[in-house]
């Protein structure tokens, strides 16, 4: 599974961080997030789907 | 093209509005008290709805509906044009305020790129990470808040906490001197809940004069000696190779932070610690689980009470959405609140549910404009909620002294939450010294700077 967030639709709410630390991180100047490896890690895929689902603005984009 | 679609006015076109049509009094107090019913009629349909009171405008209510709307910023305008310069569009408050209030509500009633440029601006005091070097000061204005009521057993969250915590913190923030929350705690409350026809108004006017007179003079000494802070980043704002025009400009601006800050979080604590004290096994669970259940309790508190319950606009151009046929100059209301409350996003939408998973609330608003404070509020609320669970486990609110806010037509709110609990100990210093000694502790730290100067962490010892 792969993650990226669109950063021209991210607006720094930071609940994919919140639920999925191991595969966001959030810009210390805005708090806009992105992924941290393109590539989710096994056993990870749950906690993508589930941030991408809690994101307000819609803004994480999966594929397998 | 004919001439006649150029120059011909065009006539209203009644039928986009043929089944949407409600009447509801959003500034009325009916609306609080009714507000399950008016979700459950709405969501059935019309989830755009045309609301024929204050002027008539569109009653954004639905989850889906809501998404689809809030976000285009490309044909919505939050632009408040007192000076009727460019469209004459009237903001984000519906109705719009008295013409005479001479400010605007800061870059909240702006459209990019002002709108962006204050923000890219504000961002680095107000990041997770730079909100996150505060916590420290957090604890301990808590830590004392609590410490003057710990022994006597009574405490009334709202006036002895909830209020204190975001008020010192946004004093500090903006760079001014900590103390000055006192003069405008009462007024950024008092103007929130006090209506037009109150007898209490002209005082609670004299009172938002006050401040504001306060804040002109803040701005003057601000100039000759600088302190870092939200304040200074504003007067030097690049605005696009221009600064602020004016100081009503500026001060609409620290406004919009004063206002964000103070009450939101006041009305969002406040509410969530009424419902712990009327549910002690799952205060006794949130308290227990805190670092499991910490961070979806706060959403779902924020999605539940949504303080700041919806924000207007103006359509700037004529466009379909959602099969609603939106003309340019059509206001419109996004009820951030109505949104919460939608079955098809949240299951048993009308209950609290702490571990509540995919909570993708609209609390803090969608698309450009999202509260710029919303890091600032979360660990506000935290840090007050753990110190209560943690210190007063216990505490019984009394319903009969227990005063919400009349109406929700700008802040769903509280004015009085009182409580007993078990008597605790004193911790430390009461609230005036600890504030005295945050204050040296902020100068001496510069713990206002921004992240991109300062990275580290307040120290308290």
């Amino acid at each position: 599974m792969k993650v990226r967030v669109d950063p021209n639709i991210c607006q720094g709410h930071t609940l994919c961080a919140m639920t999925a630390p191991n595969l966001f991180v959030l810009s210390d100047e805005d708090g806009h997030a992105s992924a941290i490896t393109e590539d989710v890690p096994a056993g990870q895929e749950e906690l993508a789907r589930e941030a991408a689902r809690s994101c307000p603005e819609q803004a994480i984009v999966l594929s397998e | 093209m004919s001439i006649d679609e150029t120059t011909a006015p065009r006539v209203d076109d009644e039928s986009r509005k043929e089944g949407r049509r409600i009447v509801l009094d959003r500034h009325g107090p009916e609306y609080r008290t009714e507000f399950v019913d008016w979700a459950q009629r709405l969501h059935a349909g019309p989830r755009i709805a045309w609301n024929d009171t204050h002027g008539g405008y569109w009653f954004v209510n639905g989850n889906q509906e809501l998404f689809d709307v809030a976000r285009r910023s490309d044909v919505l305008s939050n632009d408040h044009d007192i000076h009727n310069r460019r469209r004459g569009y009237k903001g984000i408050n519906v109705p719009p305020p008295p013409e005479s209030s001479g400010t605007i509500g800061g870059f909240l009633e702006m459209d990019p790129p002002r709108q962006r440029y204050y923000r890219n601006a504000l961002n680095p005091y107000l990041s997770p990470a730079a909100v996150a070097r505060w916590q420290p000061v957090l604890d301990e204005i808590t830590r004392a808040a609590i410490d003057e009521k710990i022994e006597s057993g009574r405490i009334d969250f709202v006036e002895d906490l909830a209020n204190i915590v975001p008020a010192v913190l946004t004093m500090a923030l903006l760079g001014l001197p900590l103390r000055d929350w006192v003069v405008y705690n009462e007024p950024a409350h008092a103007t929130v809940y006090t209506p037009q026809h109150s007898p209490d108004y002209p005082r609670v006017m004299k009172m938002a004069m006050d401040m504001g007179m306060s804040l002109f003079g803040r701005l003057q000494e601000l100039r000759a000696t600088p302190r870092p802070g939200l304040i200074d980043a504003i007067i030097n704002a690049d605005l696009g190779g221009e600064g602020p025009e004016d100081d009503m400009e500026i001060v609409g601006v620290v406004m919009l932070l004063v206002g964000g800050g103070f009450d939101t979080t006041t009305a969002l604590t406040a509410h969530s610690l009424e419902w712990l004290g009327e549910h002690p096994d799952q205060r006794e669970r949130l308290h227990r689980e805190w670092d499991a259940l910490r961070d979806s309790a706060t959403e779902e508190f924020l999605r539940f009470y949504t303080p700041a319950q919806g924000d207007g606009r103006t359509v700037s151009a004529d466009v379909e959405i959602d099969g609603v046929r939106f003309h340019e100059g059509d206001r419109l209301w996004l009820s951030w609140a109505m949104a919460n409350r939608d079955e098809q996003v949240f299951a048993d939408p009308h209950e609290i549910k702490l571990d509540r998973t995919g909570n993708r609330h609209a609390s803090f608003g969608l698309g450009i404009h999202r509260c710029i404070g919303s890091n600032v509020a979360r660990a506000g609320f935290k840090t007050m909620t753990k110190a209560v669970l943690d210190r007063m486990p216990d505490f019984v609110c009394d319903p009969a002294g227990t005063v919400h806010y009349e109406t929700t037509q700008v802040i769903n709110g509280m004015r009085h939450l009182p409580a007993t609990f078990t008597p605790g100990k004193r911790l430390g210093p009461g609230l005036e010294e600890t504030i005295d000694r945050l204050q040296t502790i902020v100068d001496e730290q510069g713990l206002a700077e921004p992240i991109t100067v300062r990275k580290d962490r307040a120290r308290l010892a």
